[in-house]
């Protein structure tokens, strides 16, 4: 999707909290990326890096990603399931097909460590 | 003592800090559409934003609509593409006001944009006092589906030269959408278009989505689809008035 953007949002972020903190060296960024966030998780590896290389407060930083769950909730029981994303054909309780998405469209700046 | 902290120790030790965050890099955005949907209803209009591939019929829907529903209701359009202002030059031909957004390259409209075209509308005539606002997304499955306007209700529309498998193919236009409209249903006929399977698929993925399909040169079905938009605009204002 919008990768290359985002990343810029994040880093106009990171800048904020630098100046806030009155660190001048990011060394590890940690974001949570759920899979049905409609980022693509290469992608927004591959444009950090390419991104930080020309920014002095982020380069060499590392970015961690967390990744999370869907839970999937059965329309009829009730009964949860988790998936990395892949929605299941199916509730694993009684089969029923009409199933809710919870949560997984995380794109979170968790925590960042500067010095 | 150190130069950076201030503490006791020599400067040459390293002072690292690590800040606890947690917040989206959708917020941004996300609370920009949350001021716009205050606005719109501060002037007590339903906000519908439109999504769909190009060619899907948006704007022809909207054609329609504003034909049969102008004197019951007061609307009001902002259109986006990437270029021309083509959309908005059929739409102001109906009557009502109108503000065409072209992107200039980018593939859907945010939150600021809409903001923008919002406060443009309102100073077209006619455009302070709506009480349907049509939202028309840039032509895109995907990228629009990320982003809030601030719209009350979310629509996708597949017409049916494009093939019953789009909710499969894009799952999040249909995840994220309130209604899905098949539009086209006049060439049935001529396409391999399996109405109740499409209609299944979308169910599957989204079981709140409300499902409605007519065509809106032939006019068949239409009146379900202007009943729809009554109830709609009829329950949003109840909610938030």
């Amino acid at each position: 999707m919008h990768e290359i953007s985002l990343v810029q949002n994040l880093f106009h972020q990171l800048a904020d909290l630098a100046k806030q903190n009155k660190m001048s060296k990011v060394i590890s960024v940690t974001m949570q990326i759920g899979p049905l966030s409609g980022v693509v998780i290469d992608s927004f590896q591959f444009g950090f890096d390419i991104l930080s290389k020309d920014d002095d407060l982020i380069r060499g930083a590392q970015l961690i990603i967390n990744t999370t769950a869907v839970t999937y909730r059965c329309s009829k029981c009730g009964a949860t399931q988790q998936s990395s994303g892949v929605k299941p054909d199916g509730c694993s309780a009684c089969d029923e097909q009409f199933l809710f998405a919870e949560g997984g469209d995380e794109l979170i700046l968790q925590k960042v460590e500067m010095e | 003592m150190c130069d950076s902290c201030g503490c006791a120790s020599p400067s040459d030790h390293s002072h690292t800090k690590t800040v606890d965050v947690h917040e989206s890099l959708f917020a941004a955005n996300e609370n920009i559409a949350k001021s716009n949907r205050e606005h719109f209803e501060a002037m007590g209009a339903v906000a519908i934003n439109l999504i769909s591939s190009p060619g899907s019929g948006k704007t022809t829907l909207l054609e329609h609509t504003i034909e049969h529903l102008r004197e019951e209701f007061r609307i009001g359009v902002i259109e986006g593409d990437i270029e021309t202002e083509r959309d908005a030059e059929r739409i102001r031909a109906k009557g009502v006001p109108v503000v065409q957004l072209t992107t200039g390259g980018a593939c859907h409209l945010d939150a600021t944009m809409t903001h923008k075209g919002f406060h443009q509308l309102q100073k077209e005539p006619g455009g302070d006092k709506l009480d349907i606002l049509f939202i028309e997304n840039v032509g895109n499955l995907v990228c629009p589906t990320s982003f809030d306007l601030g719209e009350h209700h979310r629509i996708v529309l597949v017409s049916v030269p494009e093939g019953p498998d789009k909710p499969a193919k894009y799952p999040k236009a249909f995840t994220s959408s309130d209604t899905f409209l098949i539009t086209k249903t006049d060439l049935l006929p001529y396409f391999d278009f399996p109405v109740e399977e499409a209609k299944a698929e979308a169910l599957r993925l989204n079981p709140k989505i409300k499902v409605l399909d007519f065509s809106s040169k032939t006019g068949e079905k239409f009146d379900e689809w202007l009943d729809f938009l009554r109830n709609l605009a009829t329950e949003v204002k109840r909610q938030t008035a």
